[in-house]
């Protein structure tokens, strides 16, 4: 026992170690100390700097300690009080060793002189002195050493005192149980039910929603506008992935036919036709749901990971057709597309806030097609294609016209939101369509819950609301969000608002559900 | 489709697939003899240039497309951040042909001698090792933090698990090594644009160095993995794995730890081939891993997903077509890429089990 | 003599060098209760699947009805009037148990997409009328109550029974069930059988069953065929069967009298 809580301290211990060694070389540890130091510590104008950074590098340290001893601690619950001390200062003995070491002969190699930034660009003069406290290599070395052996133990023991008093699993149930004796589950869904509670929250939401962009400024107006048409874009291929379980990793392709031939009908150049930008968004939707089709028929009955790969094929043929020299007096190839037709109302031309409001409506609209066409034959055709094609088939749905009508409708979808975001963003290029933008809307999908609605909108703030809260991180957005995808898939692949079709039960005419005990007694 | 005719069964998908198929390879004949016998075609030494070009690259797939296909024969995954396993390979090379540069063995007759230029062959063979070892190592953690959790998971998991990796592994390596190109510092050896001249006509063709040595490393790499899966009990093990992983377990197989090797074997390939794209390529950077990742997906797939001799033939055509096809089709050369998705759709069209036919077990739909 | 429900003739079915049926002939009369019974390896399964469409037989016609059904898609053959259920449970496990019957009447409703969206009378009331006909169902086979469960925390036997009434909502004529006994006790499989019987009579379907329990087999069916490699080498009634020399000799090896219940 004794041993395998070594081995697991040991194992523990590199995998942070490693890992801080790693965020040190891409500079993240300034940026992250800077970060977490700032929240707990709040420090004075004109502080001394030294300190300040010393203090939230401390902070850093002391946290990433605490959770590799909380780590550590959950691989093995039932281990006694001796294994988990012993364990935590291992764990960080280790991490100090490695990452200490690691500081050290940075540290070193700094003060001889040598300069690795030829290598590691993010090792700079200024991170390394951060990363040493200011002070000299052997110091820092000692201090992360100390530091880390002790946040390690602390947070091994915080562990295994939380799982004494039943963990931190019970709390939660204590909690939620406590909150459902108050609020009894039946009353809230008589009132969910209730006409007048229903119109009430709706008017509430509808002011809300109408007064936020007049409040928010145009920096926010922006963003949240980029998360409503990801909403959209969500939408859509929820339906093709989320109901019918057909893996599109090429959605950026009808995205950009709706964008771009918005912006060609719409725009002076380079073929000044000018049409109006009502029409042309619906000639977007049109154009979108041909090439849907066109890309739809031949391959829509290969196997999941093929026709994740064709359809990605497809996206990168369309972006790299669209900037070739072959296109370009079509398209306007790499320059891209200015002057993109503006939509207005009353002779009016769309403001910034006009345009929230309008991309809100389309919203809700998206949000109630998709919710209509999911409680349907339609959907639940869908579902059953994604649940299992043979037997679906074999039930009678006619697999290959509902697949192609999921993919048609979700192109549909990815042609208006091109079309809103040609028209509101005003130039459009190539790389506003790279494969990035087909993984972003898949993980929106994924991560927010797959067929569930609630999920999509939780998925475009999280993933791409959040990013702009976190500016000073930007550097490091893609790694987070590279991990943030494996970590969600080993954690909780149903994602973060899960579809959840007993969430509230479907009116059923007279009857109320009965266990199945009760009824065959 | 093929299934179809042998059923008779004239659908109309079946006629319009025909149709196109008919219409598209006369057009596509037409331009082929148009770039070979017209007037603006190409001298005999440019094809040639371009056929030696393609194989060296065709070489390189091969390599990297193996590892798609042993993975997919045995996991049913695509494993998307392969391309940066290849990538990291490429990286490591670098480092350690920079470590050899900078190491000073001076001698009588040439003061500024390194190592490198000292003892060349030493100094690649350990490059390619350190290479291969190193992208093997990712290959194996790859697999043991990002899949084997979700061994049992629908198959839409893993995959988005694998477009993570790869996410995080392209911007890990931009963030520690910055996103600019760099170089290969090959010995003067194996200079980069150096090689033997061959005559056609009166033009020459250089027959470079590292394309050789790419070539024969390439082909000896794929005898050898032959071997290891005809041959040894290895090979045997991960066929049986791949063939149906429950019965291999109740004889005895250590599944995991098959798997394991299978995704180390992969890596290995993959990291020399990072280290070959080096050598004869020059140029790199983080993001050198996605685009030969994809069409050597590409090429595992028009050989037969699952088939190593497949993956082996696919990586070379695809090289081939990609080097030959816009001269062949007298398309731009910008559009070289688009090759590479346009010959995986009509693969997966017409002929999706590919060319040498799948070689997977019945553990499927 | 009414067309027979299926009239099999001459099938055969290969798989790469293995020849799974053989020749096999099968006639199934309108309103009984046929099973196929046979060691393992027999080429049941693969009979069965030629009739519901999951294979093309590369020799051989099938009519239902005197209509040729080989190789028509399974969606048509299930509009025909032809469902099944599968030997390991093949629900939509992450529907409810209500969803997955109303799945099963997709053949006979017919609500397009935009009507969905719309929801106009017509759309509303067929959504009404699906619901009352599923539940209806579930009562029928022994689940009420159990609408909202998901399919996949139903216990086995209510899984079994769940499946059987997804099969009958497409109001078939001919009902094909995979070893509908399989994993069940005594007591659940008298139940089955009873259940079986009783779905003949009174929903007036012709039933086709894959059984390996010969009590059941003797029990409800009409007729009863014996496939042993492919080929098929006995037919008749239970009675006829059980004292078929071939019969026994193809489960218990040569030199054997009577199989005993």
């Amino acid at each position: 026992m004794m041993k395998t809580s070594l081995k697991s301290a040991t194992r523990t211990g590199m995998i942070f170690g490693l890992v801080f060694i790693f965020l040190t070389l891409i500079g993240f540890i300034v940026v992250g100390a800077n970060m977490f130091g700032g929240l707990f510590v709040k420090s004075a104008e004109n502080q001394n700097s030294v300190r300040v950074d010393a203090v939230n590098l401390l902070v850093f340290i002391s946290l990433f300690g605490l959770l590799s001893g909380v780590v550590f601690q959950k691989r093995q619950p039932d281990a006694k009080w001796m294994h988990v001390v012993l364990g935590g200062l291992f764990t960080g003995l280790v991490i100090g060793l490695i990452a200490g070491g690691a500081v050290f002969l940075i540290g070193i190699l700094h003060v001889k002189g040598i300069d690795l930034r030829n290598y590691l660009p993010n090792l700079g003069p200024d991170t390394i002195k951060f990363a040493l406290f200011h002070s000299t290599p052997l110091s820092a070395a000692q201090t992360y050493l100390i530091f880390f052996i002790i946040f390690s133990l602390a947070g091994a023991l915080l562990i295994k005192v939380i799982s004494l008093g039943d963990g931190l699993k019970s709390v939660f149930d204590q909690v939620k149980a406590r909150a459902a004796e108050q609020v009894d589950s039946q009353q809230l869904r008589d009132l969910m039910k209730n006409k007048f509670f229903l119109v009430g929250v709706g008017l509430l939401v509808a002011v809300l929603l109408y007064f936020l962009p007049l409040m928010w400024g145009s920096y926010w107006n922006y963003i949240m506008g980029t998360v409503a048409i990801y909403i959209l874009l969500g939408l859509g291929l929820n339906i093709i992935v989320g109901y019918s379980g057909q893996l599109v990793l090429g959605y950026v392709a009808f995205f950009a036919t709706g964008a771009y031939t918005f912006a060609l009908l719409t725009a002076p150049y380079p073929h000044a036709i000018g049409l109006n930008p009502w029409l042309a968004a619906l000639l977007s939707v049109v154009v979108s749901v041909l090439t849907g089709l066109l890309i739809g028929l031949p391959i829509l009955n290969l196997r999941g990971d093929y026709l994740a790969i064709v359809t990605l094929g497809f996206g990168e043929i369309v972006r790299i057709l669209v900037r070739s020299d072959l296109m370009t007096p079509f398209t306007n190839g790499p320059n891209g597309i200015t002057n993109v037709g503006q939509p207005s109302w009353l002779g009016d031309v769309f403001s910034d806030v006009n345009y929230m409001h309008f991309l809100m409506l389309i919203v809700l609209l998206g949000l109630f097609v998709a919710k209509r066409l999911k409680d349907s034959r339609t959907g639940r055709a869908w579902i059953a294609i994604r649940e299992d094609q043979t037997v679906a088939q074999a039930t009678g749905v006619n697999t290959f016209q509902y697949k192609i009508l999921a993919l048609l409708i979700g192109a549909a979808f990815a042609g208006l939101s091109g079309a809103l975001f040609a028209s509101r963003n005003q130039f459009i290029g190539p790389e506003d369509f790279t494969l990035m933008v087909s993984i972003n809307v898949l993980c929106i999908v994924i991560v927010g819950g797959m067929g569930s609605l609630p999920g999509v909108v939780a998925g475009a703030f999280v993933l791409k609301g959040l990013p702009e809260l976190l500016r000073e991180l930007s550097d490091y957005r893609l790694l987070a969000f590279g991990a943030l995808l494996v970590v969600m898939m080993i954690v909780r692949p149903n994602g973060l608002l899960p579809d959840r079709t007993t969430w509230f039960s479907r009116p059923v005419p007279g009857k109320d559900q009965k266990n199945y005990d009760e009824v065959n007694q | 489709m093929i299934h179809d005719l042998k059923t008779r069964k004239l659908s109309p998908e079946l006629i319009v697939r025909i149709v196109v198929g008919v219409i598209l390879s006369i057009y596509l004949g037409w331009r082929i003899y148009l770039s070979i016998f017209g007037d603006q075609a190409y001298g005999p030494d440019t094809w040639l240039r371009f056929l030696i070009t393609g194989l060296v690259i065709g070489g390189i797939y091969a390599l990297i497309a193996i590892g798609y296909t042993l993975v997919y024969g045995i996991l049913f995954m695509i494993n998307f951040a392969h391309g940066e396993v290849m990538m990291l390979g490429a990286f490591v090379g670098f480092f350690v042909l920079e470590a050899f540069a900078a190491l000073p063995t001076p001698t009588e007759g040439n003061p500024e001698l390194t190592f490198l230029n000292a003892y060349p062959v030493i100094a690649l063979i350990l490059v390619f090792i350190a290479g291969a070892a190193i992208s093997a190592l990712m290959g194996y953690a790859l697999e043991k933090i990002a899949y084997r959790p979700l061994r049992n998971a629908p198959r839409l998991i893993p995959l988005i698990s694998a477009i993570g990796a790869s996410i995080f592994l392209q911007n890990a390596a931009q963030l520690l090594f910055g996103p600019q190109r760099r170089q290969y510092l090959n010995p003067d050896l194996l200079a980069r644009g150096s090689g033997w001249m061959i005559q056609v006509g009166e033009k020459s063709v250089m027959l470079t160095y590292t394309g050789v040595f790419s070539f024969v490393l390439s082909i000896l790499l794929m005898v050898g993995l032959f071997f290891l899966v005809k041959k040894t009990r290895l090979g045997k093990s991960m066929r049986a794995v791949a063939e149906n992983k429950h019965a291999a377990a109740l004889m005895g197989i250590d599944v995991n730890a098959v798997i394991s090797k299978t995704f180390i074997i992969s890596g290995l390939l993959a990291g020399s081939a990072g280290v070959m794209w080096g050598i004869h390529n020059g140029l790199f950077n983080h993001y050198v891993g996605f685009l030969p990742g994809i069409k050597a997906f590409t090429a595992a797939v028009l050989g037969g997903i699952g088939n190593i001799p497949g993956a082996m033939m696919g990586g070379m055509l695809l090289g081939l077509f990609e080097s030959l096809g816009p001269a062949l089709l007298g398309i731009d050369f910008q559009l070289k890429d688009v090759i590479a998705f346009t010959v995986l759709i009509l693969v997966l069209v017409f002929r999706p089990s590919g060319l040498l036919g799948e070689a997977l077990s019945e553990e499927k739909v | 003599m009414k067309e027979p429900v299926i009239q099999a003739v001459n099938v055969s079915k290969h798989f790469g060098g293995l020849t799974a049926i053989n020749h096999v002939d099968l006639t199934i009369q309108e309103g009984s209760i046929s099973s196929i019974i046979g060691p393992n390896g027999a080429g049941k399964t693969t009979l069965f699947n030629c009739v519901s469409g999951f294979y093309i037989p590369d020799d051989g016609e099938i009519c239902f009805y005197g209509q040729m059904i080989m190789g028509l898609p399974t969606h048509k053959i299930c509009k025909k009037g032809i469902a099944r259920t599968y030997q390991n449970i093949r629900l939509f496990k992450e529907m409810t148990a209500l969803e997955n019957i109303l799945v099963g009447q997709h053949p006979c409703l017919n609500s397009k997409w935009v009507e969905s969206i719309l929801h106009n009378r017509r759309f509303v009331n067929e959504e009404k009328q699906a619901v009352l006909h599923a539940q209806e169902l579930l009562s029928f086979v022994g689940l009420p109550g159990l609408e909202n469960t998901p399919a996949l925390n139903l216990p086995y036997g209510a899984q079994r029974r769940l499946e059987i009434a997804r099969a009958l909502a497409s109001r078939p004529t001919l009902l094909l069930l995979d070893e509908p006994t399989a994993g069940m006790n005594t007591q659940e499989t008298a139940e089955m059988t009873a259940f079986i019987k009783n779905l003949r009579d009174s929903r007036e379907i012709t039933i086709l069953l894959i059984e390996h329990d010969m009590r059941v087999v003797m029990d409800i069916s009409d007729q009863v065929t014996v496939l042993d490699n492919g080929k098929k080498i006995a037919e008749g009634k239970p009675e006829d069967i059980q004292s078929d020399q071939r019969v026994i000799e193809a489960y218990l090896g040569p030199g054997y009298q009577k199989i005993t219940n």
